[in-house]
């Protein structure tokens, strides 16, 4: 392990690093765009200079390798100056576009020149002109005057998702991102270009022009995407989820995440989700609180329990609530029904074992191994072929189903609601309306649950981890857990005082929306 | 006078034959190479003190030694990418005498024991490129390229790449990147191309006239060689003249000649009534020399060096009286604003800027203290790159605008445009 | 607390003071209808003040040459605004050079402070706080304006074309 001194202080190194990595892992601030630590070195933003002793001319701290007795030192005049200037050499031709940019707030430029800038620019030029609003793809937009062409976005589709459509065209400040051979950026992955992109070049079309950074809080937790479970920060305010982002986790997902994983916060915004609990079959629904018809759904499983047997009630559960609803209500439905009729509902059997080679799985649940954990430990385990036998000869009265949160991944869904209808009686956990439980022909209880952003758990994913989330936010505060329904099935009272009640926090200009006409 | 040693037979036509190349001596020190031990052939050359000739003046002996002794196959690339704007030895050399480069090539890929070459020539050299293809396909059938060099047991094959025009592609990484069939940028150092290089495997990379004068050392020993040039600075060298001479042309002199005696006795002096204004010692990235400096510079590595300039491709550029220093700097600086590949920052944005700044003093539109910025923004440029472009920008553009500051502000004083724009504001 | 002291025997007497207060108002009434052009006071709402132009009143949005709204849902104003009264949606342009329009701008002026903070954040001279200070209006009135109140209103003749103009920005590549 060399020992190295940073601006006079002792640190030691892994072999084999680079200054900048030491400068990361001292946690000592730096300048510096073009370096990520997901990609491979490239050397060009020329912010990184650090004086090295010994050395006559200032080096890069991305390409230097550190010795043992390496003084290096990042504040001296000389080092300040230069990244002064090489600063506004960035600047020069940057557009002063921060008004109607998307990144402002988080970009790299603002932060930098806050910290480094050149207070007085001496550029009386004309700026380069280059194209604006350029359409790279189904998902990304390009400002090309904005790109300080770090590279980082061409290196991440030629060496992690290894799709190779960007490039880099033309030479000098003539210099601009396109697309190769007219072949649209239109991967799995290609969001993340928009995440590494330390400016305001490349935008994405979903968040563009939607919300100003500012007025969003951010919050850890895991994506529901897929069984991967990558880790995420959810960007949310008073009005819903806006977008995800990857959070690095070396161990799951490295720095990135998919761009199918980034779409799965809208199912969670209020427009999209179901407020009330509806109880009633096709055409003739009754509308009452979620807890309310929970309660309901709790006196009729208990009445089936006492009229035909434990055997007669039969629960399944899909790969998508945490390690403690699944455990309350398999306790609430195994203890306290004393029911061994517990099924596990795979959406996609085919599918479950696909993999892309770099993050997105055919699962795509994100807990499949926890429910099968819970099912395992509670000592349940239901054949699918028993639960259809029993189904067709009628000794299944009532059904109840942990039912997908995000419905767009469970093609079956219509089929294995037309098999669970068989029983006359079908309770139905959902978090969105479902246009097949609307069409229900025997008596539905659907209750209304939250999601993953609303609640706090544990996704098991595919290697077997188990990642903790917290609560995000909450959109509808009427909306149960499974361990609420599970308490409410077993007849206590929930405690209305600990429940998360509203959105946190008030909103910039939340006045206006809520007050109305006088 | 001239020193003749590599561009003796030049003036016979059918030297550029394999036949007329062999009449007048050629492929007879392949055989005697082919004999010695490689590590001889380098410490030979180390011992030349032969620098390499295509403008960093590195050791190349040294070069050759820097290459890792493992069994990874290693290349040897030829850099006939002329591009430096006042330099045309190459393409000389490539014109008349093509095999005299191929042997010199042979000899040194014996020597660091390399079984491809690559001879990388600029785009615009169409009969240069020519020449060499044939003089190559001779060299195929005569037998000195190939399996089995004149019974040696020593393979090599030898291959032609014709580049697009891109100044860049003459720095010896952006050299490998485009022959790779890579975007033309130069990589970052480290690892060295020594190390890393051409298909991420060991590569040296030479210019035209270092590789024909290794032919040379080996024939006459390096003692022989270093009777010519000085002390630090050993061997003959082609120098490029060009600008305003009465005979402007290559002209092959040991390293140590005074300038003087190039400029006013080989090519025959100025034009008749003009005064000499200033040089540029080593083509247009090397900083410029006033006439006073010129009349006391010697042209070898050390006294350039002293005089805050460098000799660069060897290409001398004469500038008279006649000639506006502003005018000058503008076509220079609108050369590497063309050219800078776009990669680093410093280059890309101040290349540009430099551009810019020199374009608006010559038509007029600026004021004395764009002067002062010209030289902090070329200061800040200067050694913050990944290759020498920027460094080769900011240069001349530093020493122009201090050795001819009065020159620049004289042209910003009194000039018509910059009248006419106040009237009309 | 405070304690309240009875008024002493002799303030008990309060006719000369009364009768003090009433001949002040009588002599002012005399005086001002003799001296009418000197009187202070305004038959409002037939007469009006004039204010100053750069009295902090109502909102105007501003319009570009073309007459459409120069605002670019920066939002910097809704950010600024310390009652929080601007209520900004953005959507794209279909002219690339404009890229991004609001295309909702709303103020509730009844929490407005008119304290001029969003004319102050604005980079492209989009909101003005301009003269007219009326916002009077009877129950059930909008008090919450949107962009054809801000910007089109009556009362600005078409609107008020904005002192930034983005092709001489680009011109002077800005």
């Amino acid at each position: 392990m060399p020992k190295i001194k940073i601006n006079g202080k002792e640190y030691e190194v892994p072999q084999g690093s680079t200054v900048m990595q030491a400068f990361h892992e001292a946690g000592i601030s730096i300048a510096h765009y073009c370096w990520h630590p997901g990609l491979s070195v490239a050397g060009v933003c020329r912010l990184c200079m650090v004086q090295i002793e010994g050395m006559p001319k200032l080096q890069i701290a991305c390409n230097t390798e550190v010795k043992d007795g390496m003084v290096i030192n990042n504040t001296s005049d000389v080092v300040k100056e230069t990244v002064k200037w090489i600063l506004d050499f960035h600047l020069i031709n940057h557009p002063l576009d921060c008004p109607i940019c998307d990144q402002a707030g988080e970009c790299g430029l603002q932060d930098h020149y806050m910290e480094f800038g050149a207070y007085n620019p001496e550029m009386a030029e004309d700026k380069v002109k280059k194209s604006k609003v350029v359409d790279l793809g189904p998902t990304v937009v390009l400002d090309s005057e904005r790109c300080i062409l770090c590279a980082r976005c061409v290196r991440f589709t030629d060496e992690v998702s290894k799709t190779h459509e960007l490039g880099i065209f033309n030479r000098g400040d003539r210099s601009e991102i396109g697309i190769v051979d007219g072949k649209p950026l239109n991967n799995n992955y290609s969001l993340n270009t928009v995440d590494i992109c330390p400016v305001g070049a490349l935008t994405s079309k979903d968040f563009r022009f939607r919300q100003r950074v500012w007025y969003l809080k951010e919050a850890d937790s895991i994506c529901p995407g897929c069984s991967t479970g990558c880790n995420v920060k959810v960007h949310y305010n008073e009005e819903g989820l806006w977008r995800i982002k990857p959070r690095v986790n070396m161990e799951v997902n490295g720095h990135w995440m998919c761009d199918v994983g980034r779409s799965t916060y809208k199912y969670v915004n209020i427009k999209n989700r179901l407020l009330s609990g509806r109880v009633g079959r096709r055409d003739s629904w009754k509308e009452m609180s979620p807890a309310s018809t929970a309660r309901m759904a709790g006196l009729k499983l208990k009445e089936i329990v006492e009229a035909h047997g434990p055997d007669s009630v039969a629960l399944v559960l899909t790969g998508q609530y945490t390690n403690e609803e699944y455990k309350d209500l398999l306790v609430y439905f195994v203890t306290g029904l004393k029911s061994k009729n517990v099924y596990h509902w795979i959406n996609n059997p085919e599918k479950i074992n696909d993999f892309d080679g770099l993050l997105f799985r055919g699962d795509r649940n994100p807990n499949t191994k926890g429910v099968e954990a819970a099912l395992k430990r509670a000592g349940v385990q239901g054949k699918w072929e028993d639960l259809q036998a029993a189904l067709s000869g009628g000794k299944i009265k009532a059904v109840v189903v942990a039912g997908p949160e995000d419905q767009s991944v469970f093609p079956d869904m219509e089929e294995k609601h037309a098999m669970f209808s068989q029983a006359e009686n079908l309770i139905w956990f959902t978090a969105c309306p479902s246009a097949v439980l609307e069409k229900s022909g025997c008596e539905t209880f659907q209750i209304p649950v939250k999601t993953h952003a609303e609640k706090a758990g544990t996704f098991t994913n595919y290697q077997g981890r188990e990642q903790k989330f917290p609560l995000v936010t909450t959109i509808v505060p009427q909306a149960l857990t499974l361990s609420e329904v599970a308490e409410i099935f077993s007849g206590k009272e929930l405690n209305w005082n600990l429940r998360p009640k509203s959105l946190g926090g008030t909103k910039n200009n939340y006045a206006t929306t809520e007050r109305g006409a006088l | 006078m001239q020193t003749k040693l590599l561009t003796e037979h030049y003036d016979k036509p059918e030297f550029q034959t394999l036949e007329g190349y062999k009449k007048y001596g050629g492929y007879s020190v392949l055989p005697k190479a082919l004999k010695m031990d490689p590590k001889a052939i380098i410490e030979e050359v180390k011992a030349s003190g032969l620098r390499g000739r295509g403008g960093a003046g590195f050791p190349t002996g040294t070069k050759w030694s820097f290459l890792p002794a493992n069994g990874e196959p290693r290349y040897l690339l030829c850099n006939a990418d002329e591009g430096e704007p006042g330099t045309f030895k190459d393409r000389l050399m490539m014109e008349r005498a093509p095999h005299q480069l191929i042997e010199g090539m042979l000899i040194s890929a014996f020597a660091i024991g390399s079984k491809k070459s690559y001879i990388y020539i600029r785009g615009e050299y169409n009969y240069p490129t020519e020449c060499v293809r044939k003089a190559i396909d001779e060299a195929y059938k005569a037998g000195y390229l190939g399996k089995n060099i004149l019974g040696s047991g020593f393979d090599h094959d030898m291959d032609v790449y014709s580049g697009a025009g891109a100044y860049i592609c003459g720095e010896e990484t952006g050299m490998i990147s485009s022959l790779e069939g890579l975007k033309g940028q130069p990589k970052l150092k480290p690892p060295f191309p020594a190390v890393q290089g051409y298909l991420r495997k060991p590569t040296i990379v030479n210019n035209v006239e270092t590789l024909a004068a290794v032919k040379y050392i080996i024939r006459d020993g390096a003692a022989a060689y270093r009777k010519y040039g000085t002390e630090k600075s050993p061997g003959t060298k082609l120098f490029s003249v060009s600008g305003n001479v009465m005979k402007p042309g290559n002209y092959e002199v040991p390293l140590g000649t005074p300038l003087k005696d190039i400029i006013f006795d080989l090519c025959g002096g100025l034009k008749p009534g003009r005064k000499l204004k200033a040089v540029i010692p080593g083509g247009s990235s090397a900083p410029v020399l006033t006439a006073d400096e010129a009349m006391r510079a010697t042209m070898d590595y050390e006294c350039l060096a002293q005089m805050g300039s460098m000799l660069g491709s060897g290409a001398i550029i004469v500038i008279d009286d006649s000639n506006s220093m502003v005018d000058l700097l503008d076509v220079i600086m609108h050369f590497y604003h063309h050219e800078s590949c776009g990669q680093c920052t410093p280059c890309r944005e101040g290349t540009g800027w430099l551009s810019k700044i020199v374009h608006r003093i010559h038509h007029g539109r600026a004021e004395a203290k764009d002067l002062d910025l010209i030289k902090k923004v070329s200061e800040q440029m200067m050694g913050k790159t990944i290759c020498a472009l920027s460094d080769a920008a900011a240069m001349p553009a530093i020493s122009f605008v201090t050795k001819f500051r009065d020159e620049f502000e004289r042209h910003i004083e009194r000039n018509p445009s910059r009248t006419q724009e106040e009237a009309h504001a | 607390m405070s304690l309240v002291k009875r008024p002493s025997p002799v303030a008990a007497w309060y006719l000369p003071g009364i009768l003090a207060g009433m001949w002040f108002t009588l002599r002012k009434m005399f005086y001002n209808l003799f001296n009418r052009k000197k009187m202070p006071t305004l038959n409002y709402p037939e007469e009006k003040y004039e204010y100053s132009p750069r009295f902090k009143g109502n909102h105007i949005l501003t319009v570009k040459k073309d007459g459409s709204i120069r605002c670019t849902a920066c939002m910097l104003c809704a950010t600024n605004c310390p009652a929080q009264c601007i209520k900004i949606i953005a959507a794209e342009h279909d002219d690339p050079t404009v890229e991004k329009y609001p295309i909702s701008y709303e103020i509730d002026v009844l929490r407005c402070v008119y304290c001029g903070f969003c004319e102050e954040a604005c980079p492209v001279d989009a909101i003005r706080m301009g003269p007219e200070w009326q916002a009077a209006g009877l129950n059930g009135s909008k008090f919450t304006y949107d962009i054809q109140q801000l910007a089109y209103r009556p009362q600005l003749k078409g609107g008020i074309q904005s002192v930034l103009d983005d092709t001489e920005r680009h011109r002077a590549g800005i």
